[in-house]
Order: structure tokens, then sequence, then C-alpha cells
């Protein structure tokens, strides 16, 4: 079940890789004034004081990170806990959080990682290595946990070893070379050895799973980030407050967080929620692209919110994904035939779908990479215009005649029809599909919508269950941890599932591959162990450009990120065209 | 009276143990389950969902499993919630006090204004105040109540106001109770009481309506009025305690939907009661919080069927369970 195991990174949009070689010793930038977080965040200082009120999106379901997959959990215990480091808001460089810094060795097999000093934990406890060795060996690797990170701790079926060094320094050892080391250290916030290691993770891992539920009494929940538990109203709401040791400054050295309290209203509906920050009850609130005219409307009319819009890397761009191993064996050859998906590429309306479905909020998409990041290749050249007669002309070329009704007819006489699976209840995503399907019926090809839930969509489409689907995997920062996607043979690589590698072997199945997905393959292969950045930045180039003729997938649209906060919010801002706040950084004006 | 109350509390033991079995039977036929949904979240490895199985004693057969959460129920232990990792019984406590208040204010404000109203529509039917409060009981009917929901939210937000769903302004939710705690709750009360309410409102008011136009025909009354009696005593001793007869038996069956009437209401008034807690077990497939509240809805089920007779011998006195 490897495949299952590093389904992960890529599905939550962080990822394995090896790590750019131009961190070598690289240690954290101390930059403008006395701040120890990302300058980046701030616009001007702070005041202090202030409650801000959050919306989420359901009831958590336990305060212990890694006893629930729980995004909402994961919303209000990322306040409350530090993770080792984080990529800066505006470069996308690794920072250090509770790392200070660190150094990897020539080998590229021990990394070695300085933490911040004089850090505390809530309850006054010092921070220590201790902890990260806690919380890396028995919590995260730990495979009876539900919400555990074994896979990315793990190479060639080796856990990685955390070896403490002194009381502010620990080693992380692995058998092979490494290069994804300091992304894997991202992903998991250390916890309070002093606090959970009476529970014994390790030995009775259900009875671990069991602590720290909603009922727990909030003290008991020490953090060292910058907001602590106060209390829980079941259904309704969670109340954090300053972490009185919080060890993050502002750039004249004052404490962080502004704000006294964190409050966070359990709000399910979408419209209530937009409601709710309307009315003043809420200082921010998630929006899409179609929410963004009519908020930005009430922005000029009352002067009271904010809307912000910025490009960013994360955001997740559909594209249209044929199934080259679907069941029927004329769809089948079609789906893997080239002409036929430079014809559906032609009949994607694109600057329809940016204008009508994304109000002018998305821009031409990359393939694979967000445009306007160092990775990127310009491709946009091969995206083509929307013609329906060019689309036609090419499905004529492969004798896909019209019959009398219209239709066109396969080479067995039978409706050109096959099914395309969306998530119906995305907005977007089920305007798309009515465009396609609006605009395919005009020149004779059938599409049959197939909503299901947006929830279910990574599962049905890696288990190869549609003919065509709409999907949309999140952007990164480099193009190695999208390599589960984009690699042929990758456990994401749903639209080729036969180049899978068998069961217990790591070797996809070349045979079954095309020639320029044997070259993607190779591209990835080389790029994973390369040191110079350029020679990667070639490979990557070229990855684009094979992708962008041969169309793996069609990408649609690439969307841009949107924000909408109260006008008393300060360090809410946009720059360099990126949208910048913590709720660390943020303040009352 | 005492024998027929016994008697059928004897008889509720076997059928909720057929229901029990029902229920169990239909969690374990659904496709899938909690665990198999765990196995889509990418970063679950089949490992892990085989050791959760063995936690969960997922892993023994079928029937050792029944008979393990039957065996738990007669000790007063429902199981535990895979999602939240707690005992069910604790989750469900957590949720009941608001769900209790609010079908009970929403029952009684029903009642309350649709009895008279009923009465009042019946006795001046072609009215154009009657004629009103039809249109408002089809309107009532007709409307789904998240729809209702919505537009009043909409019409609050563009009035200016700020009470737009849940049941207090965010500074009161964990404020200890006080007048003004109290006052803010009121004010925002009455949203949830019209969008739950204005549904069996209507359904109230209306079979008040065609029991009593029933009543008012029959012979018994033409006799009534025959005698000489004042209308008041005709409408109020004769009619209306006829009319009101088969409500009783209705007002049985409301009891249950306590849990399960309220999912939609209070997703979209985010609202503190049971009701999206049952439909995250649903969709999450949390099978033990699941069965949990289908047997406390068919316990509900019976101990309202159990007091609307009791109720109606008490009302009727024609009525005799000896």
């Amino acid at each position: 079940m490897n495949r299952r195991k590093l389904l992960k990174q890529a599905a939550f949009g962080i990822g394995t890789g090896a790590l750019a070689p131009w961190l070598f010793s690289k240690a954290m930038a101390q930059q403008a004034g006395q701040t120890n977080v990302p300058a980046s965040l701030f616009q001007e200082i702070g005041k202090r004081g202030g409650t801000l009120t959050l919306p989420l999106g359901s009831t958590p379901q336990s305060w212990n990170y890694f006893a629930v997959i729980d995004n909402f959990a994961y919303t209000v215990l990322n306040n409350v806990f530090d993770r080792l480091m984080q990529l800066d808001p505006v470069t996308f460089e690794l920072v250090g959080v509770l790392a200070e810094s660190w150094t990897i060795s020539r080998d590229a097999r021990t990394t070695t990682v300085k933490l911040r000093s004089g850090v505390k934990w809530s309850d006054g406890t010092p921070f220590t290595a201790d902890d990260v060795i806690f919380t890396f060996t028995e919590v995260a690797s730990n495979t009876n946990l539900r919400a555990n990170q074994a896979a990315t701790l793990t190479v060639g079926g080796v856990p990685l070893r955390f070896e403490k060094v002194d009381d502010l320094t620990f080693r992380v050892v692995s058998n092979k070379p490494y290069g994804a080391v300091l992304q894997a250290l991202t992903f998991s916030p250390i916890m309070p050895r002093h606090k959970l290691a009476q529970f014994k993770p390790r030995e009775d891992p259900s009875g671990y799973s069991r602590v720290w539920a909603t009922n727990t009494d909030p003290r008991e929940i020490v953090g060292t980030g910058p907001f602590i538990l106060q209390s829980y109203v079941p259904d309704q709401k969670v109340t954090l407050v300053r972490n009185p040791n919080s060890w993050r400054r502002d750039p004249q050295g004052n404490p962080l967080p502004y704000f006294d309290r964190l409050e966070y209203l359990i709000i399910r509906d979408p419209n209530i929620q937009v409601a709710q920050f309307l009315a003043g009850n809420l200082d921010q609130v998630p929006v899409s692209g179609a929410q963004f005219p009519d908020l930005k409307r009430q922005e000029v009319a009352s002067g009271k919110i904010r809307v912000l819009r910025g490009s960013t890397i994360y955001t997740s761009p559909p594209h249209w994904g044929f199934n080259f191993d679907v069941p029927n064996p004329e769809l089948r050859e079609l789906f893997r035939n080239l002409t036929f998906r430079r014809a559906m590429q032609f009949a994607v309306n694109r600057k329809r779908i940016i204008e009508d479905v994304y109000n002018g909020l998305a821009s031409l998409p990359g393939h694979g990479v967000a445009p306007g990041t160092f990775w990127y290749y310009d491709t946009r050249s091969y995206l083509g215009e929307w013609s329906l007669e060019r689309a036609a002309g090419l499905l004529d070329s492969l004798g896909l005649r019209r019959g009398a009704d219209g239709q066109r007819r396969l080479p067995s006489g039978r409706v050109l029809e096959f099914s395309f699976t969306y998530a119906s209840d995305s907005l977007p995503f089920s305007a798309i599909a009515a465009i396609l399907q609006n605009d395919l019926r005009q020149i004779g090809v059938k599409l049959n919508l197939q909503g299901i839930q947006q929830g279910t969509l990574l599962a049905t489409a890696t288990s190869g269950n549609f003919e065509s689907i709409l999907m949309a995997y999140g952007d990164q920062p480099d193009p190695q941890l999208r390599k589960d996607i984009w690699q042929p043979g990758g456990q994401l690589n749903y639209w080729h599932r036969s180049v899978w590698p068998e069961r217990g072997s790591s070797e996809p199945k070349f045979d079954q591959m095309f020639p320029w997905e044997k070259n993607i393959w190779e591209i990835f292969r080389q790029a994973e162990q390369l040191g110079d950045q350029n020679e990667r930045k070639r490979l990557y180039d070229r990855w684009q450009l094979l992708s962008a003729q041969n169309l793996p997938v069609i990408m649609i649209v690439k969307p841009d990120a949107v924000a909408a906060g109260h006008a008393r919010l300060g360090n809410f801002y946009a720059r360099d065209n990126r949208i910048i706040y913590t709720n660390f950084s943020m303040f009352e004006k | 009276m005492t024998t027929f109350i016994l008697r059928r509390i004897l008889v509720a033991v076997p059928t909720l143990l057929l229901i029990s079995v029902l229920v169990f039977g239909v969690i374990q036929l659904q496709p899938g389950g909690f665990l198999e949904n765990m196995l889509e979240d990418p970063r679950v490895s089949r490992e892990t969902v085989e050791n959760i199985r063995r936690q969960y004693l997922l892993d023994q057969p079928v029937w050792a499993q029944y008979l393990h959460w039957l065996g738990g129920i007669v000790r007063g232990d429902f199981g535990f919630s895979f999602l939240n990792s707690r005992p069910v019984s604790e989750l469900i406590w957590e949720r009941m006090g608001w769900t209790v208040f609010l079908a009970a204010l929403t029952i009684l404000a029903t009642w309350v204004i649709a009895i008279p109203l009923g009465i009042y529509t019946a006795l001046n039917r072609y009215g154009p105040t009657s004629t009103a409060l039809n249109f408002v009981g089809y309107f009532g009917l007709a409307t789904p109540d998240f729809l209702v929901a919505l537009l009043l939210i909409y019409l609050v937000l563009i009035s200016g106001g700020t009470t737009v769903g849940g049941l207090f302004s965010p500074q009161y939710i964990d404020a200890p109770w006080s007048w003004a705690k109290f006052q803010d709750m009121l004010g925002h009360l009455w949203i949830p009481l019209i969008v739950i309410g204005l549904d069996g409102t209507a359904t109230i008011m209306r079979q008040m309506r065609a029991n009593l136009l029933d009543v008012l025909n029959q012979d018994y009354i033409r006799t009534a009025r025959a005698k000489g009696l004042a209308e008041r005593v005709v409408l109020w001793k004769h009619a209306v305690r006829n009319a009101i007869n088969p409500l009783i038996s209705l007002a049985g069956l409301q009891l249950p939907t306590l849990i399960s009437s309220t999912i939609i209401a209070s997703i979209v008034l985010s609202l503190p009661t049971i009701g999206p807690f049952l439909y995250d077990s649903l969709l999450n497939k949390d099978q033990y919080v699941v069965m949990a509240l289908l047997m406390l809805s068919a316990v509900l089920l019976m101990v309202g069927n159990l007091l609307a007779d009791i109720l109606l011998a008490w009302v009727d006195p024609r009525i005799r369970y000896e």
C-alpha cells in the first residue's frame, strides 16, 4: 500500500522532494529590525489588544493533532503549535520557525538542526530537542495513529533516525540521500513531550488517540504557538487567548500576537459565513472568485470591508483528464490519440471561463507550474485559441463523421459520447462542465455530465472509475514536490494507471508508456538528483513543453487568490501580487 | 391505567430489540464504512486502517459486534465515536440541552399560535383575515425551511441588523448567564423559531381548521345549539374538545423529530443541536453515533406515542384502556 501512503503530500499540497542544494548551510536570515518572523508580514507596526473573530466550517473533532484527520481541528491547532520551519509568504523560501538554522551534510544524509533558544511552552516548561525527537519518533511516524506522517519520514523503506545532539540541537539521519528532508520536517507541528509522553503513543495508540479530546481542560493543551486554547462551546465557538510565553516579536521587538483573543465561530453554511461577515460579526471570510464582484461592490459602497486579490502559487488550476485505460476499447484508443485531445483543447473556451466563471479572477494556466514563478516556462502559445471549427476539423480527420442526427459516430457506428465527472458542489466546476457540454454538443460530441461530491473527486480519479474528469491539483513552489502527479507512474498520475508500478515494485511499467511519457519520467528522475538550479530549470522547462505539446491532461485556467477582511484589520494586505496576513501579525486599527 | 402503561412498556422491549437488529443491519449493509472512508485520505495507509480496525473490534464477526454493542447499551455505553475519539453518549449529551430547549420552545410556540388560528379560520371561513392567514399557512408549507432562513437573514442584513444565525452574538456565546445575554438570545431566537416552527404551525393550523369544520357540522353541535347553550359553551366545550383529539395523536409523533427535523435549519442557522451532528456522522459513517441516534429516535417515538395515548385518555372521557 505504498501508493496510498505516499498519495498524501501531493493531495495536501505539500510534497516530498529533493531540497534545492542552495540551502546548504543556510542560516535563517534576520531581516528588518528585531523581528524573528518574516518581515514581509508587516505593513506597519501594530497595536496590541482586541479580538480577532474568524469562521470555522465545522466542529473540530479533537485537539489531538495526530489522532484525527480534520482540517477544522488543524485550523485551530495551527495557532497553538509551531512547526520547525515554514515557507516565507512572499519568496516561498523556507524560513525557520522553531528551528533557527540548519545544515545538510555533503552526502545529503545528515541534517543538523539548531533550535531557537529561549522558547517556552505555554505552561513555562522550556522547549528542547526532546520535544522534537518525541514528536517525530513516537507520534508523527507512528503508523497506528490516524494522521501519522510516516510516509514522508521514510526513505527506501527505512525510517529517518532522529538523534539528539544537545538540548537545542538534533540530527536527522537517513540511509540514502534524501533531498526532501527539510520539506518532511515542515509537515509536523511539534508536540509537548512533558504532557503527552505519559500516554505512551507507541505502546497504547488507541489510548493515546483518546486523550486531548474536545472536552479536555484547555489548560492541559500547551503549545509554543502565538495563541492557546481557552474554551470550547460545542458547535458554537472556540476561544483562544494570547500565549503568555509567545516567542514571536515584531520588527520593533514588541511581542506578538497583537490580538488578545482569537475566536472561531462555528458556521457551517458558506452563505451564512458571508452574511455574518457583512453583519460585522466576523473579521475575515473565505471567498471565491464568484463572490468577488459582489463583495467588491460592498467594499466600495460601505468602506467597511476590504477585498484583496493576488496571484498565488497554491490555488488549484482545474484540468480535464481523459482515462487512458477506460474499459471501452474505442474510447480508450480515442483518449490515447493526441489529435483527439487537441480537438478537445480547441473546444475549451478559456476566455469565457475566465470571464464568466471566475469573474476575471483567473488567468491562462501553466503546465504543472504556476505562471510567473521561477520554474514557469511560458507554454501559452500551445494553449491555442478557442475554435469549434478547428476542433470539428480535427475530429473529422479522425474519421468521426456526423450521423443524420448530428451526433458523431465512432468507427463501430456507436454514438461518440462519454461521461464527464466533476464536483457538482463546486460552483466553478459545475459552470465549466456546463460550458464544455454546450460547446461540444455543437460539434456533435455528447458529454454526459456526472456530478459527484468534491470530497470524493480524488478517490474517484485515482481509482480510475471515470471516462473523463474535471480535476484540480494545487501547484507548489518546486516541481519536485508535484512529482507524484506529473511523473508517469506517480501515485496521483491517475489518467494513465496502466503504467503504475506493480505492487511492491517501485519501477513503473515503461513498456506501457508513450515515448513522451518516458521522457518526462526521465526528466523527473534526473532533476531530483541535480544540484545546479539552472540545470534543473532546463529540465523542467522541457517537461512543461512536453506537457503542453502532448496534453497528458488539458489545463483549463489558473484561479487567482482572493481574500476578504474587515477594514479594521491591519497587516492584512496585498504586496507583490501576494495576499499577506497571519493571525499573529494582524491587528485592530 | 397503570396496567396499561406497564403493558406498553413491556411490549416496547421486544420492539426495541427488533429495531436494534434493523438499525445494526442497515448500518452493516451500507457500502463502505468509516474505515473504508479513511482509506480515501491519501495519508492513511492500509496498515493504519487494519490497526484501527482491531482497536475498535471491527475485525470480529458481525454477530459478535452486535452482541458487544447491545451489551454496551444495556450497561449504558452507546459505543465510541470514531470521528471524535470520544464516547457517543458524552457527545449526544453535550448537544442535548439546546436541542430539547429549541424543540420544546418551537413545539410550544407552534401549538400556542396554530390552535387559536385554526379555530379562528374555521369560524371565519371567508373573511379577509382568514384568507391572509391561509395564504401564510400555504406559504409556510410550501417553502423549504432553509430558504425561509436565508430569506430572513437577507432581510435582517439589508435592514442593518447583525443577528444573522446562531443563538448568541459572538461575545455572549461563552459568557456566563446574565440579563444582557438573555436579551441577546431573545434577539436571535426569533429566526430559528420562525424557520423551524413555520411548517408545523401551518400544518397544525390547517388540521385544526379542518377538524373543527367537521365537528361544527355534527348533529350534537346542532343539538347543543338547539338546547339554547351559549355559543361560547358550544364552541369550547363541545366543538374544540372533540376537534383537538386527532391532533393529540399527531403530537406523539412529533417527539422523534427532535433529532431529525432540524438538520438543515440548524446547519444553515448555525444552531448547536443534534441535527448537524447526526448529519456529520452519517456522512462520515461514524456508525455508533448513527446507531445511537436512530435508537434514541425509536425510543422517543414510543415514548411520544405512549404520552399521546395517556393524554388522549385524560382529555377524552370516552377513551378507556381497561
